[in-house]
């Protein structure tokens, strides 16, 4: 059984490869020009890692435990279809997978998917559920307080949701006086107390009944991070994202702290990983199959504006 | 700064508190009144206000108050009800919602303690000459009042936790106010603890006074 998997990896390889010569730069499937960026030839063959750190340890095990969200468009998301999870987030995880078990044809098979929600990331981690959580985590100080985070691999902010045709607020300085939705509790909400104190603040558990309010003319706007509101347009084209950026929301990778040197390297790992991604070019590919269509820019780093 | 951070939030809990003591008088008033009515429409000699009863108590019985709240809340302006001006709104469908639902449970039990009283007053009562109204007025509902004290008491008191579910419609009530303070703090077992010490607040003196109104009751009896 064994023998039968490996000798269809290497065939499923030799294919990669062969796509990859004959497709041409920029031609090739999507899957091709994958294993063409990584640059390395695929084999089965694990990379070698340090005995003491603990992604060794995930590597001998043979399963890493991803914590991700589910219903995050387009971030994390299982499809319903085929049960699998995809989005960009999932593509990153897939990559730090691919640096621990090496280039596998089907590295899903060695990843564990722990579905998170907000309120559950950080005792995913401290519970020890997940080995790292990749769910549009907004680093910052409280959180750093009682988890590691990796580099930013993402980096967004605030923005205004308004009706199409909302000619009166055109930045966050308009909204003083007016209804404002958001998500109970959410760094959004507080932004917007200490960017316009004057709004009236109407606040629901998420976003989407934001959108129902906007749509009866209920609220005047539904404020939170870019990304979030480009999931809202997709849903209703009549609405239009305003304004400048007035927080900024840099993402990161959550791994438990290494107090006990039980997660001995781990986020260096993952940042050598991230590194790479964005110096070959994994990182901008994933960009633009996942955030372009909602968002319509491309970028090659995080850190391009 | 984060213990003067985290005492910030406990004005919160005043405000929500305040709320859910208006929510929970309101919808209680109202679905007593609303509920009187309904049983009185289910034992009336005419068979239209019998069905409308009926139909009435299965209805919002048989479904959800949470799913009830978002009707009222979400769906009423798409068939062109407005419940109330934005800022009122979620109040509003909150009391409404409470006071229907809870409307179809204070009907049953009136309509037992209607039942129940005994057929030779009633009668006694037509004969001197008592119209129906009088008759209800004068004899039945005052002994069904006595009858129903304890389980209306049960009523009152799920009603009061109920009132918990407004905080899903963005009502800001005492639930509401513990989602702020645990979502600010990071310490979600003193804010609920401390959502539940105040939601006993409520609900224990009010167990103590239903219990003291039987007493009463009995006596005058």
């Amino acid at each position: 059984m064994r023998g039968s998997l490996k000798t269809a990896a290497v065939a499923l390889a030799a294919l990669f490869v062969v796509a990859a010569c004959g497709g041409g730069a920029g031609t090739g499937t999507p899957a091709a020009s994958a294993s063409a960026a990584t640059g390395t030839a695929v084999t089965s063959t694990r990379p070698k890692l340090e005995l003491s750190s603990y992604a060794y340890g995930i590597q001998t095990k043979g399963k890493l435990r991803v914590g991700t969200r589910e219903d995050n468009v387009p971030f994390g998301v299982k499809n319903v279809a085929t049960s699998k999870f995809e989005g960009f987030d999932v593509d990153i995880a897939r990559e730090i997978a691919k640096a621990i078990f090496g280039n596998e044809p089907d590295i899903d098979k060695f990843i564990e998917y722990v579905p998170v929600v907000s309120a559950t990331r950080i005792p995913t981690l401290n519970e020890n559920k997940a080995d790292f959580v990749i769910a549009t985590f907004t680093i910052n100080e409280d959180r750093k307080k009682q988890i590691d985070f990796s580099d930013v691999y993402f980096n967004t902010g605030q923005k205004i949701l308004v009706k199409k045709d909302n000619t009166t607020i055109k930045d966050v300085k308009d909204l003083n006086g007016k209804r404002v939705c958001s998500a109970k509790g959410s760094t959004s909400e507080k932004n917007i107390t200490a960017a316009a104190p004057q709004a009236t603040l109407e606040l629901q558990d998420t976003y989407p009944p934001c959108l129902i309010l906007l749509q009866q003319g209920r609220v005047d706007a539904v404020s939170t991070d870019e990304t979030i509101l480009f999931g809202l347009v997709k849903q209703d084209p009549n609405t239009k994202i305003v304004g400048a950026y007035f927080s900024a929301e840099p993402y990161g990778i959550g791994v438990k702290q290494n107090k006990n040197n039980d997660r001995n390297g781990f986020v260096d790992l993952i940042n050598r990983t991230l590194v790479a991604m964005i110096q070959d070019g994994r990182w901008a590919k994933s960009y633009k199959q996942w955030i372009t269509p909602v968002s319509g820019d491309e970028k090659k780093t995080p850190d391009q504006r | 700064m984060p213990i003067i951070g985290e005492f910030s939030e406990l004005y919160l809990f005043p405000n929500g508190l305040f709320i859910t003591i208006q929510l929970a008088v309101v919808s209680l008033l109202g679905s007593l009144v609303l509920g009187t009515v309904i049983a009185l429409f289910r034992i009336s000699p005419l068979v239209p206000l019998r069905w409308l009863g009926g139909g009435y108590v299965e209805f919002f019985r048989n479904t959800p108050l949470l799913v009830q709240l978002f009707f009222l809340y979400f769906a009423t302006p798409y068939i062109g009800i407005y419940l109330g001006e934005p800022d009122t709104f979620g109040f509003r469908a909150a009391a409404l919602g409470l006071t229907l639902y809870h409307a179809a449970y204070v009907a049953e039990i009136v309509r037992g303690g209607l039942l129940a009283v005994d057929k030779g007053q009633i009668e006694a009562a037509r004969s001197l000459g008592l119209s129906y109204l009088g008759m209800l007025r004068e004899v039945q509902l005052p002994q069904t009042f006595r009858a129903v004290i304890p389980p209306l008491g049960n009523i009152a008191i799920a009603l009061v936790k109920n009132t918990s579910l407004a905080a899903t419609i963005g009502v800001a009530d005492l639930l509401f106010a513990g989602d702020i303070v645990e979502s600010r703090t990071f310490r979600a077992e003193e804010a609920y603890a401390a959502v539940a010490v105040l939601y006993l607040s409520l609900t224990i003196p009010l167990g103590l006074l239903v219990n003291y109104l039987e007493k009463r009751m009995i006596v005058a009896r």
